[in-house]
């Protein structure tokens, strides 16, 4: 038996609440808000209460996909990363760096995101790195 | 944020959430907190009943306009005749904070020409508040000890939006309520990690912590820190500018993360187009989004509930994100998956985790200079905090002393918004938010107890139009807009008044969207969600 | 105090008499609920006050409920209070629990806490640890009480309509495990917009809980409104006991006179 209380912080609004992700052997079975998280102080609105449930929806992507004869297959990491890497670089040499976008988000970490316009920057060599929290 | 960069130095919330419950009077405007911030409400409602005193702005009156002292709607789209309004009757009575203004500000005479050319009758006649109403929304300001300021969308997601920010901050600094504890200009942040995105560099002009790529210092350090010869010094394209490097044929590919621009962008079938259009669209997500349905690749990251890392809260809070589960099936961690990508294509990453790469981040940006996953065990920690030692900082612009120097007033004429009614389109239309969904819908809809609470879409009508349209409560209606139409179902309440009507944004099959104007403000670049005129049909 | 409930849980790992024991232990600068296996772990263990008497309190009693469906042979140990013993009492009469599955670990609360949730028994029926101190007197009751009617009626209105829908104070509870809601009926509350319906969201919980409830307050403490719930609760239960004669949880072998309405059961 593993029973287990993850803290971590609500990835919906900009509150940034404090919960527990409750699991029992590895499936998630509910939120419990934190008592001492420093804004919500225990207590939650109805979509952190219900946090998890998205998680393990059977509409989750599980594996990559490429279109291929103008539909989306079900590919290989392999066979993925390589198919984008060759493309970057073919569009990159044929119409320079600035031909490639990059949209960064609002609801991935600090980590990711610093990762993301890394790439942009260092690899592709174009600050055309926009976020759609505009929006 | 440009608005309040431009007039502070800093585009972020001022001061901490928990402050508000300090504050005397606080000014909400543009926000439907107790929807879209239940637990900023929390505080505004222990605030009250300390017995402070809420007054609130909005085209609509939202659940927390109930307990306002003053209530007061004015029309979608007329923020700054509204607020030019209050603080010409602040000059007025010789109400405002000439110690502080003299101190610690700058530009003041020529803000105060523009107030002084501008008069209440015109204030009132435009906003659609009664004189009255405008002095008194100003006295309970003004007079307050410590008053802050709460806005959101509502202000931000117009062309005027960045001068509908300046305008507050130039409120807050008339009357010295800013720089201490339970006062300030507070944004509060639509999507969970929007300020981390910005703190992360995730914009085309700046690097971590605001640095900017313009500027040789940052561009070096940078350059040395990622082990390349240069980066490039040229300000790179805004989301919007990138669609139109689409059209013209200068932007041929685009990779989105964990985002839905399909559903969550103004003139959706225009977006839909341009997407179509590219060499190569990449989209990361964890579902299959109708965005996602568009790409040439589709990469299966993971939910916050499977990932190590950290989010920046709205009061620029940083904490952390613990994994809770493994990622289901062969989904990747995000970090990993751009790491992959870039392997693959050349340029060398090796992280072994995200505490690694924060690592990084701490040595790079001043702002986090002092945090690590350490020291975010406990309460987190809210940026700046430049040393190891530094407890961080809950509000910014301490005495007066702001980010910037000195506070800048800024003279600001009010600008009707871009789109107006007219015959054929005689409502305007707003968007927003309700209670148990959040953006485009992608995780909230897939709750099941969100589902249940709030299944589709809806359009809140007026009472009165609603008799003139002969349509009841629950049937269907056609909404059209000069750029699509959609068909809902309505809702008949007067949190609307006659002529304006509300739709929320989350759901795909009413794609609200398919209506709105892409209009962009010239500086924030952020749409004219708020405003748009449309007419309405007995479907 | 803390001593004691640790080495009378280690008693109870290293003979094997139970699987576990849900309890509470910080981690990450938090409190937080888990599930003690190994007497190592034990070093962990908190009672639930950071920084003053039970202010990190949890619903134990709901994570046992929600192991015990997933094992439902095997034995648990379960910290408990006062509020958590009538919670125990509670779910074996509406059997979510069976009795012979669980050891409950008792303690005493302190005064302090007594207070200030207004506890009439703030100690387990055989405390491991902790003495017991008295029933203390039910003040905020009584205010509110004393307004006149249309002053409470007002009070109970304007707190009412702060509710932002969260369904916090059914989701914290132990002894709301109906998998069907009342609050989610629409014949009763309608969906979709704020303010919920009021008075009948919240009369309709309270209703619901006149013979479960067992004033931990976990309810209030989670609301984001700062509602008063548990003194509209403590309010039901004062007019469950003044007419029926019954206190949810007080006995182990109770029955519920609301369980006795309607036909009668054929056994
Ligand atoms: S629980 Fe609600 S208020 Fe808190 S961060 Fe999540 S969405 Fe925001
Ligand atoms: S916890 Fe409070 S706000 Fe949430 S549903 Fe219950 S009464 Fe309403």
């Amino acid at each position: 038996m593993d029973y287990r209380n993850t803290l971590t912080t609500c990835t919906y609004c900009g509150c940034g609440c404090n919960l527990f992700l409750e699991s029992l052997d590895g499936r998630l079975t509910g939120t419990i808000p934190c008592k001492t998280g420093p804004v919500n102080e225990g207590k939650l609105c109805i979509k952190g209460w219900n946090v998890h449930q998205f998680v393990q929806s059977g509409k989750r992507l599980t594996k990559p996909l490429l279109r291929k004869n103008r539909k989306l297959e079900e590919v290989s990491w392999d066979e993925a990363l390589d198919f984008i890497a060759s493309r970057l670089k073919h569009i990159k040499a044929a119409d320079g760096p600035d031909a490639v976008g990059f949209f960064a988000s609002a609801k991935v970490t600090n980590e990711e995101n610093y990762l993301m316009q890394k790439f942009a920057r260092a690899a592709i060599g174009t600050n055309n790195v926009d976020h759609c929290a505009r929006l | 944020m440009a608005g309040l960069a431009a007039s502070f130095g800093s585009g972020a919330m001022t001061n901490a959430i928990c402050e508000l419950e300090q504050s005397d009077t606080i000014f909400i405007i543009g926000s439907n907190t107790a929807t879209s911030h239940p637990l900023v409400a929390t505080r505004i409602f222990r605030a009250i009943e300390k017995g402070a005193k809420l007054i609130v702005a909005d085209p609509r009156k939202n659940q927390i306009a109930n307990f306002a002292h003053l209530y007061v709607r004015h029309k979608p789209g007329t923020d700054v005749a509204l607020l030019n309004g209050m603080m010409k009757v602040i000059l007025n009575k010789g109400i405002s904070d000439d110690k502080f203004i003299a101190e610690n500000t700058e530009d003041f005479e020529a803000f105060k020409q523009v107030i002084d050319k501008f008069t209440l009758e015109e204030a009132s006649n435009i906003s659609g508040v009664s004189e009255e109403d405008i002095k008194n929304l100003a006295k309970v300001y003004a007079s307050a000890d410590n008053a802050s300021i709460v806005y959101c969308m509502g202000i931000t997601q117009h062309t005027n939006g960045v001068n509908n920010v300046k305008t507050l901050a130039n409120l807050s600094m008339l009357t010295g309520n800013i720089g201490k504890p339970g006062t300030g200009v507070n944004p509060l942040r639509g999507q969970n990690n929007v300020q981390g995105a910005c703190d992360m560099g995730g914009l085309p002009n700046v690097y971590t912590g605001y640095q900017s790529v313009t500027l040789g210092d940052a561009n070096k350090k940078f350059a040395k820190a990622w082990g390349v010869e240069t980066l490039p010094t040229k300000i790179g394209l805004t989301l919007p500018e990138m669609f139109s490097g689409i059209e013209n044929d200068e932007v041929k590919a685009i990779w989105v993360m964990g985002e839905n621009p399909v559903v969550s962008d103004p003139d959706a079938n225009h977006v839909k187009k341009a997407l179509e259009k590219l060499e190569l669209l990449i989209v990361q997500d964890i579902f299959l989004t109708p965005t996602a349905r568009l790409a040439d690749v589709v990469l299966p990251g993971v939910s916050f509930a499977e990932k190590d890392g950290t989010f920046s809260n709205t009061e620029r809070r940083v904490t952390r994100v613990r994994k809770a589960i493994d990622p289901v099936g062969e989904s990747r961690q995000d970090w990993a998956i751009i790491q992959d990508v870039s392997n693959a294509f050349g340029y060398e990453m090796n992280y072994e985790s995200p505490e690694e790469i924060f690592d990084e981040i701490a040595d790079i940006t001043p702002s986090y200079a002092g945090i690590s996953y350490e020291r975010l065990e406990g309460p987190g920690l809210q940026w700046p905090c430049p040393s190891k030692g530094h407890p961080g900082t809950p509000f910014l612009h301490k005495d007066g002393k702001f980010t910037r120097g000195k506070g800048l007033f800024h003279a600001i004429d009010y600008r009707p918004p871009a789109e107006k009614t007219d015959n054929e389109y005689p409502y305007l239309m707003t968007t927003g938010r309700v209670y148990a969904h959040y953006h485009t819908g992608t995780m909230t809809r897939n709750s099941e107890s969100l589902d249940f609470e709030i299944p589709e879409g809806f359009l809140e009508l007026n009472p009165a139009d609603a008799q003139e349209l002969g349509i009841s409560d629950g049937h269907k209606i056609k909404m059209a807009s000069r750029r699509g139409e959609i068909k809902t179902k309505v809702m008949i309440t007067d949190r609307v008044e006659k002529g304006v009507v509300f739709m929320p944004f989350h759901f795909e099959e009413t794609n609200v969207n398919k209506l709105t104007n892409p209009a962009y403000d010239p500086i924030a670049r952020i749409p004219e969600f708020k405003v748009c005129a449309v007419k309405l049909e007995k479907a | 105090m803390i001593d004691t409930i640790k080495q009378k849980i280690s008693g109870l790992l290293s003979d094997a008499s139970v699987k576990g024991v849900v309890a509470l232990k910080t981690a990450n600068g938090h409190v937080t609920p888990c599930v003690f296996q190994k007497e190592d772990d034990l070093d962990m263990l908190s009672l639930g006050d950071m920084q003053a008497s039970g202010d990190t309190r949890y619903p134990l009693n709901k994570v046992l409920i929600t192991i015990a469906r997933q094992y439902p042979d095997d034995v648990f140990g379960v910290l408990v209070r006062g509020c958590d013993e009538r919670g125990l009492y509670t779910l074996y009469r509406l059997n979510q629990l069976d009795p012979d599955k669980v050891v409950p670990i008792g303690f005493c609360c302190p005064e302090e806490l007594a207070k200030a949730c207004e506890c009439k028994k703030p100690y387990p029926d055989d405390p491991v640890a902790g003495e017991k101190t008295k029933e203390i007197f039910q003040n905020r009751m009584e205010e509110i009480e004393g307004m006149d009617i249309s002053k409470r009626f007002s009070f109970w209105m304007d707190q009412f309509s702060k509710c932002i829908k969260c369904y916090g104070c059914r989701n914290i509870c132990s002894m709301c495990f109906c998998r069907e809601c009342s609050l989610e009926c629409e014949d009763l509350v309608s969906k979709g917009s704020l303010p919920v319906d009021i008075p009948v969201f919240h009369l309709t919980r309270a209703m619901h809980m006149a013979d479960r409830c067992i004033d931990c307050g976990l309810c209030e403490e989670a609301c984001p409104s700062d509602i008063p719930l548990r003194v509209l609760y403590k309010k039901t239960s004062r007019i469950m006991n003044a007419e029926f004669g019954f206190t949810s949880g007080i006995e182990k072998q109770e029955k519920s006179p609301l369980s006795m309405l309607g036909p009668a059961p054929d056994n």
